[in-house]
Parts: C-alpha cells; sequence; structure tokens
C-alpha cells in the first residue's frame, strides 16, 4: 500500500494514536455503559419505529387505503422512501469497495459505519416495496422458485423483478461484506472480553479468527475480492431501480438519463448520510481523533463533485425534454418546475445543487456543524428528488381527465419516520456492540513506525502485530 | 416374516389377509395413521362426546335461524337451467317513461336490466337510473309489512281500519283524494277511478316534482285537450330546446336520445348528404345552465331562466310575419340573444317547416303556448309532435296539486291516498305540513321505503317492486308494455291494484284478487271492447312474452275532450324577460340525470354516479359561473348561504361549484337530495383513521332545494325564485372525479404548440361530407412496424369503437357496467380521495368560452393495447393478453404493486384500495354470479365483459354455430340509448365493427405512444359555426 503519510499532508489520524491505544480508544465505547445521550437517542429512534411498526401493522390490516394514493397516483411515499433508502445505502458500498479499491486511505475511518449504515438503510428499503403492495402476504410470489402454482413464474420483463434481484444481491453482497470486514475487530473485542457469554458469542461471531499470517491472508484475498463484487453494484443497484420509471411509458418517468442519473443522486445522498452519521459519532462518542477534519472536508469534497453530476443530471433532464419536441414530456417537466408540486422541485434543486455549493469554501468544509447542516439538508434535498419524479409524473400524465393530487396520509408520514426509527434504532445499537470504526484497518494507518523517532518493535504493515492484542488471547 | 427375509405370496387372497402389505396400503391411502382416540373410545369418553353432541344440538336449536330451503328441482320448469341467464320482457317502472326492459335471471332471481331492443319507444336503450333500479329490488331497508302510525301491522288490520274509515267517510260524503306520480298503467288509472267511484267528492291528482304540467296546460288551452303529445325527434331536422334537456331528464330521455341520434348519425345515408335538406338535424339549445343536451347541441345560448319567453316571442313573430299570421309582438325586445341570430335561427327553422320541433321546458303556461304557436306555425303538430296518439309519460296537474295541498291546509280532505309520491321532499311545503298531514283522518301512503311522506301518514302499505309485481304500461296511446315478475316478493308488500281492490268492496265476497288476474281482466275488457280480431289468450301470451305490444289507442278519457285545431286566441306575446333584481341570482332548480327527482335517493349506485357535467358525485351544490363566482367572491367549494326575500325561512347551505357555461345571473340546484332515504349511507365506505362520512351535516346526501320551488300561475315552477347568495366562511369537500376541465393544458405549462392534447378528435360536418365525397375519402394511413407483432390474433380479435359524437355523457353506460361486473361503491370520501371504481368513466372536457362552450364526453375504459404497457411491469404475470386481443386481469394472482396501473396511459385501472362491504346479505343477491367479487389489494378494470364473449362463444359452440356478429355486446353498448358503443370481432371483415374501423372519423387515443389500443373512437362531428362566422349571410 502506499504510504499513508507524508510531509505534505497532515496524519489520517490524529492524537500520534499507538495501537493499543486504538484499540482502546474504540472499544472503550463497547465497553463502557451506555451514555445519557445514548440513551436518549435510541429511546426516540425506538418510539419512532415503534410508531412505523403501529402504522404498517395498521396499513396491511386494513388496506393501502391507508394511504393517500389514488387511481392516478398508484406510487408516492412507499416508493419515493423506497428508493432514498436504498439510494442511502450507495454511499457505504462506494466508501468501502470503491475507495478501497482506489487505495483511498481515509477510508478506513469512516467505512464500518457507512458499511453499516449501508445494510440498515437497505432494510429499511426492503421493506417498502413488501409494504407497498395490496397483498404483501404474497411477496413471495415475486421469487422465481419452482412452485405449484402451475408453477407459475413472475415476468421476468418487469423491472420490480429485476429490482427484487439486485435490492436482494446488494443486500448480500453487503452484509457479506460489512461482516468479513468486521472480523479482525470482533476478534479483538472477544479477545479483550470476560470469560462468559460475550466472549463466547464474540468467539462465535468471529469465526476462529487467530491472527496468523494465513487468516490475514485469506482475509485480504477475500475481502479484495468481495471490494471487486461489490464495485459493480454500486452501478447496478441503482440503475436497475431507476428502470423501474425509464422503462414506463409515463412522461418524466420514461427518460433514459435515469441510470447515471440515479446512481450519482444516489452517492449524494448517500455521502451526505455518511456525513450526518459520522459527525453525530465524532462529537457523541468522542471520536474527533478518528474521524477528523481532514474526513469531513474529504467527504465534503466528494459530495460537491457528486451534486455538481446530480446538477448536470437536472439540467440535462430540462434538455432533453426542451430538444426532445415530444410535447408530453416538455409538459411533464414545465409541470414538475411551476406545477403543483413546483415547490418540491425547487426544494429539491436548491438543497441538492445549491446549498451544496457552499462546499467550494474550506472555510465551510472544516466547520462540522455547516457540513452536518448542508449534509441534512443534501438528504431532504434527496428525497424530495425521488418524490419529485414519482408524483408529480404520476399526477399529471396524459389524460387531463385523470389528473389528480396526491395528499399524504398520516399512515405514511408515520411509515417514513418509522423507517427513520428503524434505521437510526439499528444504527444506535450497532454503535453499541461492533467497532464503529475498523480498528484493525485504522492502525493499518497510522504513522506507527514510519517515522524514525518511533519505537521499531512495530510493524509498519497492516498486518498487526500480534503483541499488539490482537489475535492472541489476553 | 422376521425368520424370513423373503416372502414370496402366492395368491390375490393371501395378499390380502398380509398385515404387513395391509398396513403398507393403509399408509398409501392415510398420510398418517388414523387418529388413535377417534376410533377407541372408552365409557367415559363416549358419554363426554354424546353429552356434547346433545348439548350441542339442543344450543342451536335454541337458535331462531332463519328457515332456508335449498331444494332442488323436483319438476324443473323447462325455461330454467341452473347457471344460465334467461331474460323476461318487462317495463321499467324507475320513471314514467316506461321503456322497455329485458330482466335477466339467473337461477331464479333477476341479476340485470337490459333494454328491449324491440321496444318502440326506447329502441334497447336503458338510461342509469333505470339501470340502478335493481338495486332496489334487493333493498334489505325496503318496507317488509305495513304500518299503522309507524308499528308494524298486519294486512288484516290495515284492512279493517281503512275500509271502516272509508265507509264512515263514503257515509258522510267527506273528500277522497289520491294524490299519485305520473301513471299511465290502464290498469292502475282504472282501478283507482272505480276505486274513487264510490265516493261523492273524490280526484285522483297527478304530479311530478320535475313537473312538465304547463305543457299540458297550454295544450288545454291550444288544442282543447290537456294531454303531453309525443314528440317525435326521430322526425326533426331543425331542433330548438329551451331549457329542455330531453337527452338526460326531460319526460323521456332514452325515447328522445335514440330518437335524436337517428337524426343526428353523420354516418346514415340520410343524413349525410350535403345538401342543407339532407343534411343531419340542426340542434340549438337556450338554456340557462349547461344540461347533456345542451352540451350536445351545435348552438347554444346562455339565457337567464326567464329569458325563454322573451326569445320564443322574438322567434314567433319572425315566423308569424312568414306564415303571414297576426301576432302582437308587444314592445320590448326583451331577449339577450342578439337579434340576428334570432332572425337566422327563424330563417332555418321557417326553411325546414314540417320538419321543425320547438320543446320547451319552462314551467310557464304562456312561454309553453307560445311554443305550440310557433310549433304551430312550422306545422309542426302531425309531423314532429303527434297529439294522437299522445303521450302518456306525464300526466301531472299543478293546479289539481295547488288545490289539494289548500285543502289538506284547510283540513277539508277526510281521505288521502299517497302512492309513488314523496311530497314531503319534493314539494315546497311549509314546516307545519307534516303535521296537517297528520290531521287527515285517513293518511295512506303507497310506499317501498319509509320515506318523509309516509313517515306523516297514519297508514303505511308497502308497494313491491316493479320486479316483483304485475302491472301495465302505455307510456304513448296503443304502445303497451305489460310488467311482469321475476321473483317472489321479498317481505310481504301488496300491490297497489290489490289494496284498492281490497278496499273497493270487492274483496268482501271472500276472495282476494291478485294483480295479475287485474291487469288481465282490464286487458280483456279492451281487446273485447276494442274488436280486436283473434284470441286473447294469443294476444295476452304474444304481450308477456313481447313485453310490448301495440294496440289501438284507446279512446280518450272524455269523449267530449276531442283536439281541436290550434286555438290561436290564447297566444299573447310573454313580453320583457322576467327581471332579476340587482344582488340577486335566478334560481333554476333542475334534475340530475341520474337522480331524477330523488325517488332513487336511497340507490348508492345513483348517488356515487358523478354527474356528467360536474363530475361531481354524492352531493348537490349550487352551480354558478365563473363570472358570478368572483362577483361573490367564492372559490369551488366554498359554503354559500342561499336564501330568498320570496319565500319566507328557506335557507340552505351548499358548496359552490363553478360551471362553465351557466348564465351569470343564474344559480342552479339540484333536486332530488336531502331526502330521508339517503340517511342510510352514514358511515358507508371503508372505515379507517382519516374516514370522513358521506353524509353532510344534516346527515343525508346533499340539501333539499325544494323549498324554492314555487306553485304559481297553477305550475310547479322550478325557476321563478330569485335568491340572495352569500359566502360564510366555511369550505366543503366535493366528491369530484375530474378536477381538470379541459384538454387544453394550464397556459402557464403548456408547450408551445401543443396546448391542447389531442384526446378528443373532433371535424366538421363539412370535412366529413368532403372525406366522404372524395374518392379517397375511406383510404386511412397505416404506419408500418419495425418489429415482429407479438400477437398474431388467428381467432377472434375483440375490439370496439365508440362515437364520440353520439355520447351524450348520460352515464347509464357506467351504472350498466357496474351492475354487469360488480361494482362496489365505496362512498363520498373514497371518492374525493379519486379512488372511485368505475371500470368505465366519462371524461368531460370544454373548450371555447362561456358564451360558446363546446363539451365533449368521452367514455373511458380500458383500451385492451396491444402494446400494453401494464402488460410488461407486472411482476407477477397478473395482467396478461388473450390470444383475441384481451387485456386479461387475474385477480387472484394480482398481489397488487400498482405498477400496471401507474404505467396505464389512460388511468383505466381501478385498484381495490380495502375491503369493499358486502355485509348486506340480500344485496348481495344483485350480484353477478359470472363475475368475481375482487377482494382487497387487487387490481380490476373492464375486461370488455369477458365472461359475456364466453358465454356467447359457449353458447355458438353448443349449437354448432359461427358467433355471429352482435350476439355479443358488452354491458355499456347494451345500455347506450345513443347506440355510441359497438363492440365486435376486428378479424371479421364484416363485422359492424370492421366497417367502423373504416370509418374516416375513427381514430385511437394517444396513438403516438404505439400501444395500439382495441378501442376504438369516432370523432365529434362539429356543425362548422355558420352563424359565428357568417351570420350576416344568413339575415
Amino acid at each position: 500500500m502506499a504510504s499513508a503519510s507524508s510531509a505534505l499532508r497532515p496524519p489520517l489520524i490524529a492524537g500520534e494514536k499507538t495501537p493499543a491505544q486504538v484499540t482502546k480508544d474504540i472499544c472503550s465505547v463497547l465497553d463502557s455503559k451506555p451514555t445519557a445521550l445514548w440513551w436518549s437517542g435510541f429511546l426516540v429512534s425506538l418510539a419512532f419505529l415503534l410508531l412505523g411498526v403501529v402504522a404498517v401493522t395498521y396499513q396491511v390490516a386494513v388496506g393501502i387505503g391507508t394511504w393517500g394514493l389514488n387511481s392516478t397516483v398508484g406510487w408516492a411515499f412507499d416508493i419515493t422512501n423506497f428508493v432514498f433508502w436504498v439510494g442511502i445505502g450507495h454511499a457505504g458500498t462506494l466508501i468501502s469497495a470503491v475507495l478501497f479499491l482506489l487505495r483511498q486511505q481515509w477510508r478506513t475511518s469512516v467505512n464500518r459505519a457507512a458499511e453499516a449504515m449501508t445494510i440498515f438503510a437497505v432494510i429499511c428499503a426492503g421493506i417498502f416495496p413488501v409494504i407497498h403492495m395490496g397483498r404483501p402476504w404474497l411477496a413471495h410470489w415475486m421469487i422465481p422458485y419452482p412452485n405449484m402454482r402451475g408453477p407459475l413464474w413472475v415476468n421476468f420483463r418487469s423491472p420490480l423483478v429485476w429490482d427484487f434481484f439486485a435490492i436482494l444481491t446488494y443486500f448480500t453482497i453487503s452484509l457479506t461484506f460489512w461482516y468479513v470486514g468486521m472480523l479482525p475487530d470482533l476478534a479483538t473485542i472477544r479477545d479483550r472480553a470476560e470469560p462468559g457469554f460475550r466472549k463466547k458469542l464474540f468467539g462465535v461471531l468471529a469465526l476462529g479468527w487467530d491472527g496468523s499470517y494465513r487468516t490475514w491472508i485469506r482475509y485480504e484475498t477475500l475481502y479484495k475480492l468481495l471490494a471487486g463484487l461489490g464495485t459493480p453494484l454500486v452501478i447496478s443497484v441503482h440503475t436497475i431501480v431507476s428502470w423501474d420509471f425509464a422503462t414506463s411509458v409515463i412522461p418524466g418517468w420514461h427518460t433514459t438519463i435515469f441510470p447515471p442519473y440515479f446512481v450519482a443522486g444516489a452517492i449524494f445522498s448517500g455521502m451526505s448520510m455518511v456525513l450526518t452519521l459520522m459527525i453525530v459519532a465524532r462529537k457523541t462518542m468522542g471520536l474527533e481523533d478518528y474521524i477528523t477534519v481532514g474526513h469531513l472536508e474529504k467527504m465534503a469534497k466528494l459530495t460537491l463533485a457528486v451534486s455538481l453530476m446530480v446538477g448536470l443530471a437536472y439540467l440535462t433532464e430540462v434538455f432533453t425534454a426542451l430538444y426532445s419536441g415530444n410535447p408530453y414530456e416538455q409538459f411533464a417537466f414545465a409541470n414538475r418546475m411551476f406545477g403543483p408540486l413546483g415547490w418540491a422541485y425547487w426544494i429539491m434543486v436548491t438543497c441538492n445543487v445549491g446549498i451544496s455549493q457552499l462546499f467550494w469554501f474550506r472555510q465551510v468544509r472544516t466547520h462540522w456543524g455547516a457540513v452536518f447542516c448542508i449534509a441534512i439538508l443534501a438528504n431532504v434535498g434527496m428525497w424530495f428528488e425521488r418524490f419529485v419524479i414519482i408524483v408529480s409524473s404520476l399526477e399529471r400524465d396524459f389524460l387531463p381527465s385523470s389528473w389528480a393530487d396526491y395528499t399524504p396520509t398520516s399512515i405514511e408520514v408515520a411509515t417514513l419516520l418509522g423507517s427513520f426509527g428503524l434505521f437510526f434504532t439499528c444504527f444506535l445499537l450497532f454503535c453499541r456492540f461492533v467497532p464503529v470504526i475498523a480498528i484493525s484497518e485504522v492502525k493499518g494507518v497510522l504513522n506507527v513506525g514510519r517515522r524514525r523517532e518511533a519505537p521499531p518493535v512495530i510493524s509498519a504493515s497492516p498486518q498487526p502485530n500480534p503483541a499488539e492484542g490482537e489475535g492472541v488471547p489476553a | 416374516m422376521a425368520e424370513n427375509s423373503k416372502n414370496h405370496w402366492r395368491s390375490l387372497p393371501r395378499e390380502r389377509d398380509n398385515p404387513a402389505v395391509v398396513d403398507a396400503g393403509a399408509r398409501d391411502e392415510f398420510p398418517e395413521p388414523p387418529p388413535a382416540g377417534a376410533v377407541q373410545l372408552d365409557r367415559r369418553g363416549f358419554l363426554q362426546a354424546a353429552g356434547f353432541a346433545l348439548a350441542g344440538v339442543a344450543a342451536t336449536g335454541c337458535q331462531r335461524a332463519p328457515v332456508e330451503k335449498a331444494i332442488p328441482y323436483l319438476v324443473k320448469p323447462v325455461e330454467v337451467t341452473p347457471g344460465r341467464a334467461y331474460h323476461y320482457a318487462s317495463t321499467c317502472g324507475a320513471c314514467p317513461a316506461g321503456c322497455g326492459l329485458l330482466v335477466k335471471n339467473r337461477d331464479g332471481r333477476p341479476i340485470k336490466l337490459e333494454g328491449d331492443p324491440e321496444h318502440p319507444l326506447s329502441r334497447g336503450g336503458l338510461c342509469a337510473a333505470g339501470q340502478a333500479s335493481i338495486l332496489g329490488l334487493y333493498d334489505s331497508r325496503r318496507l317488509g309489512a305495513p304500518l299503522i302510525a309507524g308499528r308494524e301491522a298486519s294486512w288484516e288490520e290495515v284492512d279493517a281500519d281503512v275500509t271502516a274509515s272509508l265507509d264512515r267517510i263514503e257515509a258522510e260524503g267527506g273528500a277522497v283524494r289520491f294524490l299519485t306520480a305520473s301513471i299511465h298503467s290502464p290498469t292502475e288509472l282504472a282501478s283507482i277511478e272505480s276505486f274513487l267511484g264510490r265516493f261523492g267528492d273524490a280526484r285522483h291528482i297527478m304530479y311530478e316534482p320535475l313537473s312538465s304540467s304547463a305543457i299540458l296546460d297550454a295544450h288545454q288551452r291550444t288544442h282543447g285537450v290537456r294531454i303531453l303529445p309525443r314528440y317525435r325527434f326521430d322526425r326533426a331536422k331543425v331542433i330548438l330546446g329551451f331549457d329542455a334537456d330531453f337527452l338526460g331528464t326531460w319526460i323521456s330521455p332514452v325515447e328522445y336520445t335514440a330518437a335524436y341520434r337517428s337524426v343526428r348519425n353523420v354516418d346514415t345515408e340520410s343524413n349525410g348528404a350535403e345538401s342543407n335538406d339532407t343534411r343531419r338535424a340542426y340542434h340549438v339549445q337556450f338554456e340557462s345552465r349547461l344540461s347533456i343536451t345542451g352540451g350536445k347541441a351545435d348552438r347554444r345560448f346562455r339565457i337567464a331562466p326567464g329569458e325563454a319567453g322573451a326569445a320564443l316571442t322574438e322567434l314567433a313573430s319572425r315566423l308569424a310575419e312568414k306564415a303571414r299570421t297576426s301576432f302582437e309582438k308587444g314592445s320590448a325586445p326583451g331577449s339577450s340573444v342578439p337579434s340576428d341570430q334570432l332572425v337566422s335561427l327563424a330563417e332555418r327553422l321557417w326553411s325546414a317547416k314540417g320538419q321543425a320541433l320547438v320543446v320547451c321546458g319552462a314551467q310557464d303556461v304562456r312561454v309553453q303556448i307560445l311554443c305550440n304557436f310557433i310549433n304551430h306555425l312550422l306545422d309542426s303538430y302531425g309531423s314532429t309532435i303527434e297529439l294522437s296518439p299522445a303521450s302518456n309519460q306525464r300526466g301531472d296537474d299543478d293546479q289539481a296539486l295547488a288545490e289539494l295541498l289548500e285543502e289538506i291546509r284547510d283540513g277539508k280532505v277526510d281521505a288521502l291516498f299517497l302512492a309513488g309520491v314523496n311530497p314531503l321532499l319534493d314539494l315546497p311545503l311549509g314546516t307545519d305540513f307534516p303535521e296537517q298531514l297528520g290531521r287527515v283522518p285517513l293518511a295512506v301512503s303507497f310506499a317501498q321505503r319509509n320515506d318523509e311522506t309516509s313517515e306523516a301518514c297514519r297508514f303505511t302499505c308497502p308497494v313491491p317492486h316493479y320486479l316483483e309485481s304485475w302491472g301495465d304500461c302505455e307510456p304513448v296511446a296503443g304502445v303497451v308494455t305489460l310488467q311482469q315478475p321475476c321473483i317472489q316478493p321479498f317481505g310481504n308488500p301488496r300491490p297497489l291494484l290489490e289494496s284498492l281492490a281490497a278496499w273497493s268492496g270487492e274483496s268482501q265476497s271472500g276472495e282476494s284478487k291478485s294483480s295479475y288476474d287485474i291487469v288481465r281482466a282490464t286487458w280483456q275488457q279492451r281487446f273485447s271492447g276494442a274488436g280486436e280480431a283473434g284470441d286473447f289468450d294469443a294476444f295476452w301470451k304474444r304481450a308477456i312474452h313481447d313485453g310490448s305490444i301495440t294496440v289501438t289507442a284507446a279512446p280518450t278519457a272524455s269523449p267530449s275532450e276531442a283536439i281541436i285545431g290550434f286555438k290561436s286566441d290564447a297566444v299573447r306575446a310573454v313580453s320583457a324577460a322576467r327581471p332579476i333584481p340587482e344582488g340577486r341570482y335566478a334560481l333554476s332548480l333542475y334534475a340530475k340525470p341520474a337522480m331524477l327527482d330523488g325517488t332513487h335517493a336511497y340507490n348508492a349506485w345513483l348517488q356515487e354516479l358523478p354527474d356528467p357535467i360536474t363530475k361531481i358525485a354524492w352531493d348537490n351544490y349550487v352551480c354558478l359561473s365563473s363570472a358570478a363566482a368572483s362577483d361573490l367572491d367564492v372559490h369551488q367549494g366554498d359554503v354559500v348561504s342561499i336564501s330568498s326575500p320570496e319565500i319566507k325561512d328557506a335557507v340552505i347551505e351548499l358548496p359552490v361549484v363553478l360551471q362553465p357555461g351557466q348564465h351569470d345571473r343564474t344559480a342552479a340546484i339540484a333536486l332530488g337530495y336531502g331526502a330521508k332515504a339517503s340517511e342510510r349511507f352514514a358511515g358507508l365506505g371503508p372505515k379507517w383513521l382519516e374516514k370522513r362520512d358521506t353524509v353532510g351535516p344534516n346527515g343525508r346526501v346533499g340539501v333539499s332545494a325544494a323549498r324554492f320551488l314555487q306553485v304559481a300561475g297553477g305550475t310547479l315552477q322550478h325557476s321563478l325564485t330569485t335568491v340572495v347568495i352569500e359566502r360564510t366562511a366555511r369550505k366543503h369537500l366535493l366528491a369530484t372525479t375530474q378536477t381538470h376541465h379541459t384538454i387544453a393544458l394550464p397556459e402557464h405549462l403548456a408547450p408551445r404548440g401543443a396546448e391542447r392534447r389531442e384526446v378528443v378528435e373532433e371535424t366538421t360536418l363539412a370535412e366529413q361530407w368532403q372525406r366522404l365525397h372524395s374518392p379517397h375519402a375511406a383510404h386511412q394511413e397505416h404506419h408500418g412496424s419495425l418489429w415482429k407483432q407479438d400477437h398474431e390474433y388467428t381467432g377472434h380479435r375483440w375490439g370496439m369503437a365508440i362515437d364520440l359524437d353520439a355520447c351524450t355523457g348520460c352515464s347509464a353506460c357506467v351504472i350498466a357496467c357496474q351492475v354487469e361486473n360488480n361494482i362496489p361503491v365505496v362512498g363520498k370520501d373514497e371518492v374525493s380521495r379519486r379512488r372511485d371504481m368505475h371500470w368505465i368513466r366519462i371524461d368531460r372536457y370544454y373548450s371555447g368560452d362561456d358564451d360558446d362552450l363546446e363539451v365533449a364526453h368521452q367514455p373511458m375504459l380500458c383500451q385492451h393495447c396491444e402494446n400494453a404497457p401494464c402488460e410488461t411491469v407486472c411482476p407477477v404475470l397478473a395482467t396478461v393478453h388473450s390470444e383475441e386481443g384481451l387485456n386479461h386481469q387475474i385477480y387472484n394472482r394480482c398481489v397488487g404493486t400498482r405498477y400496471c396501473a401507474n404505467n396505464c396511459p389512460y388511468k383505466v385501472r381501478r385498484f381495490n384500495w380495502f375491503d369493499y362491504a358486502h355485509d348486506d346479505r340480500l344485496e348481495n343477491l344483485v350480484l353477478n354470479p359470472d363475475v368475481t367479487v375482487r377482494s382487497r389489494g387487487v387490481m380490476e378494470k373492464c375486461s370488455l365483459c369477458v365472461q359475456r364473449i364466453q358465454e356467447a362463444k359457449i353458447e355458438a359452440k353448443r349449437s354448432g354455430v359461427a358467433l355471429t356478429d352482435g350476439s355479443i355486446r358488452t354491458a355499456c353498448e347494451q345500455s347506450c340509448p345513443a347506440s355510441a358503443i359497438h363492440f365486435g370481432d376486428m378479424n371479421d371483415p364484416g363485422s359492424r365493427l370492421a366497417g367502423l374501423l373504416e370509418n374516416p372519423r375513427r381514430y385511437r387515443v394517444l396513438e403516438e405512444l404505439n400501444v395500439a389500443p382495441a378501442v376504438n373512437y369516432l370523432k365529434i362531428v362539429r356543425d362548422g359555426k355558420p352563424d359565428k362566422q357568417g351570420a350576416p349571410d344568413h339575415g
């Protein structure tokens, strides 16, 4: 690996940490009792989750009619939330897989959390295609498997079936990737734990990690392979999600630019979400040394770059509509901008393209509060992007007679809040039970051993010394 | 076996006894051994089981379960085959128009009403109210037993009480009044007459809330006989309508629509030619509010409600000039219609002399006399207006009604019988009227439901639904149709005829006459009296079988009343238009095509049917023009309070609806709302957190505007009142099924050059003639495709053509489809959320401005696209293409992703958002057994009545003949009074449909998407507006 340090750039990890310190810093969160801040966050999240559970139970029991949909607008909050959450997930894969392959070592501080975010976001996303069905108890009919109904197969022409495969693949790979990457850290926790249930549990979870050279070699190989497998998913998943719309005939949906547009948007929203979470984590868990301002700045730059891509997509879309000469398309975009949902369009443009331009300024990029606000707004903007695409196109399609407006019901709002509740509940539990920063990877980017005055006993290679307390029982 | 590893069996008996083999056999039969407990029973267990069973039998025996008799036919009636439909001819009783019916019966119960194509008046069509009237048969809230002062009683008690009172009244010479709706049943009329005959002071009075009394009165004055003429729209070449919604609600809309269509169809030889005498009928409508009739007119003028007289006066004076007849026009021309328009119109009428028809819906005898005068000048009597045979569809006499109300107020009525009327709902009676009615010593109401009037009467006698009883109708003299029962009556109602027979002393001899006997006796008498040749039994059988039969018209009621020539001395000019005081609006009380006078307010189908013009269901409202609304500073949905200085204490609050094409000084409110019968809809619809109720704050659907009717000048006037409108701060949610009204896009969003969507296409008469007569007329451009056809369609290929020029928007098809396809009623809240379930909807678009409004109605249903966008996106193949071109929806496969609906360019798919109630077991009898009742969470849509296609195909296969064109008629097609819808096989070159596909007017909606719909449309034909462009030429 390339050197992680240079005289020209500040170290990735601040505070002159030794590897032992790193282990201690990150694991101390897991060893101590949860703070009041954690509890309050957890309880609030749990309350939202329960609200969502109640809302979904009610909706499944009574019917989709408890949503504000109608004969014209068949999808709204449900698929908006789905695409939103799938999009959130993308940054995790991007950071963990793509940046890994690109040897971006600053990723080590954020990749664990980003991957966790991916998993939870995909879980949140996966709920919506199921509950949006009229008969969710028949959701398994979407799975092509030999069955006694004929056998009756799925319609391989339907983008919803492609979606099913895409999301399932994505979830499987992400989960595997996350878990595999966590193995050394799980072993660390196992090693630090007092004998008892916890030790046993993490012993099982660590899959017999022994920190040996051979284990490390296999781990590295597998990790690289999974990263290689994950990388195309960054492109494919949201591409396929975008086909849900692009293959339809509805003006505003039927657009060839959607795959790259959606991918860019997904990465943008994911980056923002990672930023949001990282800022919260570093503030609440005292991880300022690991998630430094430098990290925030790098993420902010990346976000800015993706924001520009998103902006380009917006412009291209409008240009295509103008240039196409297709009156339906032209109307769809005029309506999107100046029609009944015009306010949502302008929220989307402002949050996604406008405000993120502040990242051109270094002062903004390095101010955690500013970054936090912009990231939150970007998430709001990205949610609205999906809402605008889905709802404004459906509300005004071909026949003016069937034009209808959409208003969400309390059940839909509660379901959206519930999905956030689920996400944050999972994330907060994750913070408590597994190292929120990849200990083993961070150690690899420490400056330990790279400077002359450093103690020569420490290896410069990412493979940790067994003496550092990894892999060898305490 | 243990010592022998291999045990060969030697014979089958040996094999049978081998326990191992027997066990193996049992294993094959039962996956697991039979439970031990079921076979092995000890004494204690046996006693327990026996005791439980005994207790169970005893416990269930305690309950009075309804006796259900499911007895198979011992001797099967010849015509009844379980699972196969059979039809009885009958007559619709939903309104006094008397359209012919074929009642489709399945398994012993009527499930659908179809228009009788052989009927001389209705010619196969049936309106929305008629279609929906079958729901009344299965109405569980109908009265099952007579009521005495609100308490259930037996018929014997009622008979005893009523006959005792009648005997007393007869002895005392008291006044007996019989108030009914228009009756054209000869038997009922005769029965009432003979019933009243024994009393010294007895009168039979008919009234209609949508009164036409002025027409009858006017003919009394001009022709010496009080009759309603028969209007022959099918003979007219120029039609002039004054506030008469003859295609929607006026007198006999189905009959008129069919006749109107026959002279308006440009495809028929006689209407498509170029010269003026054979061009299609030219229709001009003068009206204060937009009706569906006005929407079809070639030229439409907005006039104030009181202005018809002034316009007619103008016309009359022009025509009198031409006819060289004297006519005192009076001084001031009070009409707002430009005089050059009237001049050219008079010209047009005069040139169509003998083929012109002027109809007027105004309830003002003077105006009607003028109308008669014009028709007389135009030689319409005898050609487009027939006085003999006259129509019996209306017999209302508002003068007599006014006298009766006066008598009731004065306490001069000793016995009052009310049949088929609900004056407390639909007449402008004071709040103390129920009390006055209660003071009538003998008040008897014949009703199906306990309505406002029945509640105020001491006796309520339930009468059967018209599908449960015998009856006869003579809507037009000489056209006789019979009503025959198709099912045993529910509950214990008694036909009016039988009650009258029982009370006229005829039953004192012991035997009670059945209505069948009474009806038959009437006809036997008339048959022999008229000296008809042949056998009465044969005549009777034929009449029952055919449903309608033409006989010699009975002589008029009193021979002294003979039609005389036109008496012009009654003709007076109606000078200036009635002024509308400053700050007030002229109120026009009208009827909606489905709700009519409110008789059907109990009917959920009709309540949920969007009005063809406003597209609003489940409410009435006050329609204002946009100018009036901006004057009042109100918007759609704002609640206004409406009061009239002319009528004391009459204040109602209604939401505002902005109505294009309405006269600026007119407020229009629909009658028939606020009925007690609509109280049943409280709580209708799916129940959930954010549910809003179907009924309004008054607990009913809409608000009754009957208080604003006025009995003046001897007629019940709908548009005499002027009102003050004041805004309130409240808003009212309107259940609108179409919120965007034009095919033009919102101005600020429309791309240049594409402001209008070519969804409804139009052509002009001139263009049509040109196309028809140019050599390349029928040639249509066919774009080839680079792609292989997905579907080969080797056999049938079902398709449809809908003639938009014929469609009036009456919405009969919507209800027909609802009945045929078990479409649920969802309630006002769901409709307002745009979740109405109708498989066919009528899209309504406006173009032009208020003064020159053009209306287009477009029935929109599943287009059964060849390249259907819905089919590709369904993940579970729940919607697939059939070999015959149908787009099938497979309910039990559908998981409800709604992707198909999103991707449907026509938005015709309907989703089951909830489990819609089917709790009413009696009402469930109306469900069509051939069509699945859909459950929650599945998509549904028009199937092109696939059950009818299958039925016809099976029948054809069974009888070994090929399917003939026209043997399959979809429910919408069958019901359409204008024959606008044609279903057929596009692969059959000889079919009617194939011919229509070659019609130059044919187009397909959103053709550019290349979804290749199987539903085709024929363009609307506009007149081309010669008046607008070249008015001076005509002057």
